[in-house]
């Protein structure tokens, strides 16, 4: 999510902002240590304009 | 793009806390009152208004207290629901190791198996009604 992110200029707080949640949680996402919920992750999908799975790299 | 504001500001939400701290208070001041201890009434209830300001302070400077008044951030109330459930889990305990203290003593354990009865049955009607919310 990180490289979308920056590609795009954000910092976390304004992505934060953006989605209704914290600079944290943003960081907490992009290192890893916070999984979001379903909506969470579509939400960050639609913003970013392409898939979950593009968004999260999930290891299944 | 959305642009939701996070601003606890915005929404009665974000005074459930504080209000909840003062209505606290004022039960301490009436039941100093009615206890006939005016002083202990007066001081809970400045106390709880100083918890409820410095929360609302707090808020200011804090994104995590931010988002316990706001309630918007799904991470935030993740780790309050885990915060809670582990006090919840430090009285239980306390309250149990008190019953069988006061089983030792030789007294009837009360009011602390009611305590843990209230506990037991609470977690119960909790696991019931959720079974069939989710």
């Amino acid at each position: 999510m990180k490289p979308l992110r920056a590609g795009r200029g954000l910092s976390q707080a304004s992505l934060g902002s953006a989605l209704g949640v914290s600079r944290q949680t943003i960081n907490s996402i992009e290192t890893g240590r916070y999984v979001p919920s379903l909506p969470l992750a579509l939400r960050l999908a639609r913003f970013f304009e392409t898939t979950v799975e593009e968004v999260f790299d999930v290891e299944c | 793009m959305s642009n939701a504001d996070t601003s606890p500001h915005r929404s009665l939400t974000g005074w459930v806390v504080p209000l909840t701290a003062t209505v606290i208070g004022l039960g301490y001041l009436v039941a100093g009152i009615v206890g006939g201890d005016l002083g202990f009434g007066v001081f809970g209830l400045a106390l709880m208004i100083v918890v409820a300001g410095v929360f609302l302070l707090a808020s200011r400077h804090s994104e995590t207290v931010a988002g316990l008044r706001d309630r918007r951030d799904e991470r935030i109330n993740q780790l309050d629901a885990t915060a809670s459930q582990v006090a919840g889990a430090a009285v239980l305990v306390a309250v149990l190791v008190m019953f069988v203290v006061e089983v030792a003593r030789g007294r009837s354990g009360s009011p602390y198996y009611q305590l843990g009865a209230l506990g037991g049955v609470s977690y119960v009607a909790a696991l019931v009604y959720l079974r069939f919310r989710r």
